[in-house]
């Protein structure tokens, strides 16, 4: 009996390992590996691009289908980003720098000689064809804040092919207007003006109108160009199958870019090839360059392992020494001994808001809020030297004010380049019993002198009140939370009690949306570890965040000078000096160390990959071996 | 049999519809709902606004309900903003590469489990079925992820046989482009599931065995193949197929960590991605896919169960 069971046994298993070995044996076809005609660049994980018209709402508005994928074949009138710096790039521009007269009232900018990629030249009328679809649709534009371009725009004057003069409705500060507004245009080829795919180039009637006078004729344009990139503007529920067409359809070959799509699919697989045309100032040295998505960090650090990858990132998990300072990485993870390792910080600043309108706390979160004494307590409790070097390894930088220290620019103030509040208990301590709280460390502090007096609790804090918070954070990561638990233990000392508790990314950012003071504005901190990045407003003025009413001012932190002070970053060719000093004083947030955004590596031998645009944009032209 | 399937059809429908209206209801539930997921910290209250007036997510939700509900009849499932494409589309997409992972795996472990557990029943106690057992136990408590890994260093890195991971087109038929990639991530999820049959047919075997009708068998002369094959295994089988019949949401469900570990986009990847952006049509079209095939996998368990046992045929009829 077990003879023969035996047979059929090894049998069955042998019929087993024949179908694995006939997997085994069948030959690879593509082993991926790189050859020095292509350059393969790491996605970041589950981000594929998935929108190529540069002209989109904010739902598509993202690093990896701007940066990483229009940016390539659509060049902006203006780059931003210039070495390690985020300043404009004259080079990479379309345009000359503009200049600004009639006491801050017209901006004339002169066109460069580019070309598109079907022989025609860049012109005024590609600006205009932009600036009129922005009047028509507005809404459907992802940066539009009311009040700011179109709207501050009076009208537009096209002195030549070449020349076009911007008249606008009141004086504006020439940085704010170059680096927030005229950062935002990109122009675009007459091919793209109609609205049906047979129709003849120009005969949308989009491009041709003066400024602001063919709002209909821009409409059907940006709807007709909207449902060739994946999204129908009157029925955005449709389904449709535009991405898989990104690179075959006509329009999306006009260039003005070093690149052209030759493969897209909806996984994130993209190739490009050089657009020969391309009259910038670097031509592509690579045949193809490739962008790879991943799954996961780890699906991406294997196939950095294997060397699939030519310009990938090491995810945090993999850092095995940290980095000595911020700029100087430690040693790479021993895996990848065939890969440079670069620290990427972008253009942004960390925090997490205050409500300020807050009624939980049986009410008095808002109000305690409140007080400049408790917020500057409340930070010079937050170690953020210490949260860099034990949690971030090293790869954080310090946020001190509303303008990123780092990396270098010229908009810091020497003020605000050091910690008006370090890390310091005693003061901490000593600012919470002079406004009239009873310490209790490890405890929960209470007013016990309530009062609007200098050294008496403030408004509206009545006696009794407890320093008694609760703080959602995004719980997603592993430093944040670690972080999160450090700045509780340190607030704790003073009798700070934060209950802290993790929820997804997209809860935390949906309940920090400003409230009026109610029943249902209960919120009190909440921290989804990014606070805001600086771009495509690259002038780190505070309008959308800090201003009274912003949109993005989550906390609704209000306050007529730092408004003031807001204004006149934008309106007067004033630096930056004043505003940033006052609201690094005043602490409308939170501020938080700000962790690396990218470990990039670079396979050695590849050049032209460094220095790293701190506004994520990459330049594969530039790279070579 | 007919009519006890039509009844288990019904039944099904109505499930189906009942966890589509509960998961529609909760996922409405999360803070800043769709609109703030799709649009982002930069956000403002007039584009919040906005997008939810575009996409009728300023509708009651019955109202939302319904039209979600009529779409489905017409076979449209919705559109998923944050992947710019149709919730259908992205599922038929997917499904077809989950199917080839998770059923070729499943596939896999049962041709090794089966003969497996039988093996160790009729030679149990000895020193094979206490190695076989230590073996499988260790697969079972090894976490996925821990096996993809190490057989990616073993096997990709070290030895340089077989890739770390699978062609990432996204053409259903990429995987065949490059079958030694699939190699990695089938035997992965085929070691995990493989312990589980085997224990289960063990088990079985061994309780088959003890059956009187077994020692009829052999007091009749029958030779042990038709003992072991003819009349033990049949017996045996039999919550084995039930086990194969709740594994079908599995094989449409997806297999996160080794989609994730070997760079393989399934369907539990979609379905965790759609959850994390509140990306509510694809919640609502993963969901009813995962309903769909739990709901059909314990009907099919069913079906089979009556078929290989004549006396449940007899019972319902």
């Amino acid at each position: 009996m077990w003879k023969n069971f035996r047979k059929v046994l090894l049998s069955t298993v042998a019929t087993s390992a024949v179908t694995t070995g006939a997997l085994a044996v069948l030959p690879a076809s593509h082993a991926g590996a790189a050859t020095p005609t292509q350059v393969t660049w790491a996605e970041a994980p589950q981000t594929p691009p998935n929108y190529i018209f540069p002209f989109m709402p904010l739902q598509y508005f993202s690093v990896s289908n701007i940066n990483n994928f229009q940016l390539l074949m659509y060049r902006p009138l203006y780059w931003f980003g210039n070495g390690t710096t985020p300043n404009l790039n004259p080079k990479l521009s379309l345009a000359e720098q503009p200049s600004y007269s009639n006491g801050g009232k017209a901006v004339t900018i002169n066109l460069k000689s580019y070309k598109w990629s079907n022989g025609e030249s860049v012109t005024s009328r590609d600006v205009v064809f932009w600036m009129n679809m922005m009047h028509a649709d507005k809404e459907n534009w992802a940066d539009y804040s009311e009040g700011a371009m179109p709207d501050d725009i009076a009208s537009i004057t096209v002195n030549s092919p070449t020349k076009l003069t911007f008249n606008l409705k009141s004086p504006v500060n020439s940085y704010w207007f170059t680096y927030n507004e005229l950062s935002q245009i990109t122009p675009m080829p007459i091919a793209w003006d109609k609205t049906s795919d047979g129709a003849a180039a120009g005969s949308g009637k989009c491009s041709s109108a003066t400024f602001g006078s063919a709002d209909k004729a821009c409409d059907d344009v940006f709807t007709y160009l909207s449902r060739a990139s994946g999204f129908d503007p009157t029925n955005p529920k449709s389904d449709n199958n535009a991405m898989a067409t990104y690179a075959t359809n006509p329009l999306w070959q006009v260039v003005d870019g070093p690149w052209k799509l030759s493969k897209f699919d909806s996984s994130g697989n993209v190739t490009m090839i050089p657009n020969k045309a391309y009259s910038g100032p670097s031509k592509p040295k690579f045949q193809k360059f490739i962008e790879l998505p991943f799954t996961s960090d780890a699906a991406e650090f294997n196939a950095l392992v294997a060397g699939k990858v030519d310009v990938g990132y090491l995810p945090t998990a993999q850092v095995t020494s940290p980095a000595s300072s911020p700029f100087k990485p430690g040693a790479n993870n021993a895996r990848l001994s065939s890969y440079t390792l670069d620290p990427l910080y972008t253009w942004s600043i960390n925090y997490f808001p205050y409500n300020f309108q807050s009624t939980g706390n049986h009410g008095n979160a808002g109000k305690i809020f409140s007080q400049l004494y408790f917020r500057q307590a409340f930070q010079s409790l937050v170690n953020q030297p210490l949260y860099i070097e034990k949690i971030f390894k090293g790869y954080g930088i310090p946020t001190y004010g509303p303008v990123p220290a780092y990396p270098t620019n010229n908009f810091i103030s020497s003020f605000a380049k050091k910690n008006p509040y370090p890390y310091s208990v005693s003061r901490a301590r000593q600012l919470l019993a002079s406004h009239g709280w009873k310490i209790q460390p490890k405890g929960t502090s209470t007013c016990v002198r309530p009062g609007t007096k200098a050294n008496q609790c403030g408004k509206g804090i009545p006696k009794g009140a407890k320093l008694d918070f609760a703080l959602e954070y995004a719980s997603g990561g592993t430093a944040l939370p670690q972080e999160m638990n450090a700045e509780k233990s340190s607030w704790a000392q003073v009798g700070i009690n934060v209950t802290i508790t993790g929820a997804s990314f997209n809860t935390v950012l949906g309940n920090a949306v400003p409230c009026t003071a109610g029943p249902s504005c209960t919120w009190q901190l909440e921290n989804w570890g990014g606070g805001w990045v600086f771009a495509p407003d690259y002038y780190p003025t505070g309008e959308a965040i800090f201003q009274t009413n912003a949109g993005s001012n989550s906390g609704s932190y209000s306050d007529k000078v730092s408004d003031a002070k807001i204004v006149a970053t934008t309106v007067r060719n004033v630096p930056l000096t004043d505003y940033q000093n006052y609201l690094a004083k005043q602490l409308p947030v939170v501020f938080q160390p700000n962790p690396v955004t990218s470990l990039t590596e670079i396979k050695k031998g590849l050049k032209g990959v460094l220095p790293q645009s701190p506004l994520y944009s990459i330049n594969p032209e530039d790279w070579h071996y | 049999m007919t009519g006890y399937l039509i009844r288990r059809v019904v039944q099904a429908i109505i499930v189906v519809l009942g966890v589509t209206l509960v998961v529609f209801l909760l996922s409405h539930l999360i803070p800043g709902g769709q609109a703030r997921a799709a649009l982002g910290p930069r956000a403002n209250h007039a584009q919040i606004i906005a997008f939810n007036h575009a996409n009728g997510y300023d509708q009651p939700l019955l109202v939302q309900y319904w039209r979600y509900i009529t779409g489905l009849v017409a076979g449209n499932l919705g559109y998923s903003y944050k992947n710019n494409q149709g919730v259908a589309a992205l599922i038929m997409n997917r499904i077809p590469k989950t199917l080839a992972l998770v059923g070729v795996s499943t596939l896999l472990a049962l041709l090794i489990a089966l003969p497996l557990g039988m093996a160790q029943a009729v030679r149990r106690n000895s020193g094979f079925d206490y190695s076989m057992t230590a073996v499988t136990f260790v697969l079972y408590a090894t976490p996925a992820f821990l096996i993809g890994e190490l057989s990616i260093i073993f096997f990709s890195f070290t030895l340089g046989w077989l890739p770390s991971s699978v062609p990432s087109d996204a053409s259903s038929l990429a995987i065949f482009t490059n079958p030694l990639a699939f190699v990695l991530p089938v035997v992965t999820l085929a070691a995990l599931t493989i312990a589980a049959f085997s224990r289960y047919m063990r088990s079985s075997v061994l309780d088959a065995l003890t059956g009187d009708y077994i020692r009829t068998a052999r007091a009749k002369g029958a030779s042990p193949r038709r003992v072991l094959y003819g009349h033990a295994m049949r017996n045996a089988l039999l919550p084995i197929l039930t086990l194969i019949g709740l594994s079908l949401p599995a094989i449409v469900g997806g297999a996160l960590i080794t989609e994730v570990v070997f760079n393989y986009p399934g369907m539990g990847l979609l379905t965790v991605q759609a959850a994390q952006n509140i990306d509510i049509p694809l919640v609502l079209g993963t969901t009813l896919v995962a309903t769909v095939a739990t709901v059909g996998g314990s009907l099919l368990a069913d079906v089979l169960y009556a078929a290989a046992d004549p006396r449940i045929r007899l019972g319902n009829s």
